[in-house]
């Protein structure tokens, strides 16, 4: 079943500086990622067959030039490229691209995939982005009605997951200061000072379980990635990042028709993804973990088989997850510090994912990595995403 | 005539029972009549089995609370005048499961689990909501 094993390589990244940058345009920030990441690659630009931007929120316009095959003409690869196709599933694009691409490449429909990204959330228009947050993915005949909203999300899982496993707020807010700790040795990263659980706490009570410095800030940002076949990367300059499982499960549209909002697909992906890879979550080195709000790391290292049942919480405050901790997790510092590019947040996620397995983090840098698991949830929490990458083949 | 100023549901052409339930106070839901599957939100086939032989059913009206919040801060807009306002997903007894708010209590007496009973409000002449303030 796992045909694509031994056969799909990842083999160079870019990535630019997440924040606002209002005279950035949005066009500026996805080419500075795929010159980066062609750069990183070591590879001629003429072998890329196959252009992939995911969606982009700020701009309509914008977004159409993605799929209208904007980059192709950029990029000067004009008669060369076969296919430029969006693949876009919100905030799962990451895994959503990468699994599209390691199809296509272990099929021979493609050879070599740019996959790309760029938004500009942080620097649009701030009430714009507030409207279209507040209801994107909320059914409007349903939900919306109620004033719920897609920053709601977290709290309405907070709750229910405190209830039934005896988590504290404490707990759940530890999950912030974890990823400020990461960011703050992230030069791409917008929030980059240390923060304490107090100081965590004691911002604005936005909703019940949740507090200002507990949501994710709108940034500008762009990242990219090259996906080649296994056979080509052994000429090229990076240590290859293998994909060596998948598993995924999309359980609601609306928030309230899910059925564990405790949960979500975690424990489901990751069995898939873990059998496809033939891993089992001790031989996971780091936990790249889709955040958005910081009970989703909590759901995630549980579902995944990090945590058992109700002591992700605890984990997390006794600082495992921090650098020099027994499971790294979201080393980049997630939506929660390195910013929400909307899509982008968790192709960031997977970039630093890629980046680690290369050994190529700097500072942050997780020494003798060699297997990283990368989450990635879109919408509303809609679908739980895992992908197991390893630095060796199998 | 009361001027509503919040957002009003958009309805689906297969859901207007379920608003002419909630006009008369009664809440409905779907019953597929093949497989008998409660369907809710009203679906236009069955989400189960995908019959078109829905038939709708008067719910008892009561649940529980599955979860909620209290909203303090960064409401819709139009929802200022009403915060601190609870939104909960509320479980029927017959299993199925609704966003709506709870009323009726202070926001910080709702829990998980707590029983709730239906209550109607109407917002416009065509629009009444169903919300739950806790049962007995």
């Amino acid at each position: 079943m796992a045909e694509f094993k031994g056969k799909v390589a990842i083999v160079g990244f870019g990535e630019v500086p997440t924040g606002k940058f209002p005279n950035r345009p949005c066009l500026a920030s996805a080419l500075e990622s795929c010159r980066q990441a062609i750069l990183d690659s070591g590879i001629q630009k003429d072998e890329i067959d196959t252009i992939m931007p995911t969606g982009t929120f700020y701009d309509r316009r914008y977004n159409t030039d993605m799929v209208f095959s904007k980059l192709v003409e950029e990029l000067g690869l004009l008669g060369k490229v076969k296919t430029n196709m969006q693949v876009f599933a919100g905030g799962s694009s990451s895994s959503a691209m990468l699994k599209t691409a390691t199809g296509l490449i272990t099929a021979g429909l493609a050879k070599t995939i740019l996959c790309v990204q760029s938004d500009k959330t942080g620097s649009a228009p701030v009430q714009e982005m507030i409207d279209l947050f507040a209801t994107f993915g909320i059914p409007e005949e349903w939900e919306t009605p109620y004033g719920f909203f897609m920053g709601g999300c977290g709290s309405m899982s907070a709750t229910r997951y405190m209830h039934e496993t005896g988590t504290t707020h404490e707990q759940i807010a530890s999950v912030v200061v974890s990823m400020r700790k990461w960011a703050a040795l992230n030069p791409n990263a917008m929030l980059r000072r240390e923060l304490t659980v107090e100081e965590v706490l004691s911002s604005k009570l936005v909703a019940t379980n949740q507090t200002t410095r507990e949501g994710n800030v709108l940034a500008d940002g762009g990242a990219a990635f090259i996906v080649t076949t296994a056979e080509r990367a052994k000429d090229l300059r990076n240590p290859p990042v293998y994909p060596l499982g998948f598993g995924g499960r999309v359980c609601h549209y609306g928030v309230s028709q899910d059925k564990d909002l405790t949960r979500l697909g975690f424990p489901e992906a990751a069995k898939e993804a873990y059998a496809m890879a033939g891993i089992t979550a001790k031989d996971i080195d780091i936990a790249e973990i889709y955040d958005g709000y910081p009970i989703y790391p909590l759901i995630t290292l549980e579902g995944l088989g990090i945590c058992e049942r109700g002591e992700a919480g605890h984990f997390v405050l006794e600082r495992n997850t921090w650098p020099g901790g027994k499971m790294p997790m979201t080393t980049n510092g997630g939506m929660l510090a390195q910013g929400h590019t909307a899509a982008g947040g968790g192709v960031a996620v997977l970039v630093e994912a890629i980046r680690q397995l290369m050994g190529k983090a700097g500072e942050r840098q997780v020494k003798g990595a060699k297997i990283a698991v990368e989450t990635s949830m879109g919408g509303t929490f809609m679908d739980s995403h895992v992908v197991v990458l390893g630095r060796e083949l199998p | 005539m009361m001027d509503y100023k919040k957002p009003l549901p958009k309805m689906s052409p297969w859901s207007a029972p379920f608003w002419d339930g909630c006009r008369r106070h009664e809440l409905l839901i779907q019953k597929c009549q093949d497989c008998e599957a409660f369907n809710f939100y009203p679906k236009m086939y069955c989400a189960n089995c995908l019959s078109s032989n829905l038939d709708w059913v008067k719910t008892s009206g009561l649940g529980k609370v599955y979860t909620h919040m209290t909203v303090y801060a960064y409401q819709p807009t139009e929802f200022t005048d009403d915060v601190p306002y609870v939104v909960a997903i509320v479980e029927l007894d017959e299993g199925v499961r609704m966003m709506t708010n709870v009323v009726g209590c202070p926001p910080d007496e709702v829990q998980c689990e707590m029983r709730v009973k239906v209550v109607f409000e109407k917002a416009t002449d065509e629009i009444t909501l169903a919300k739950f303030k806790p049962a007995g």
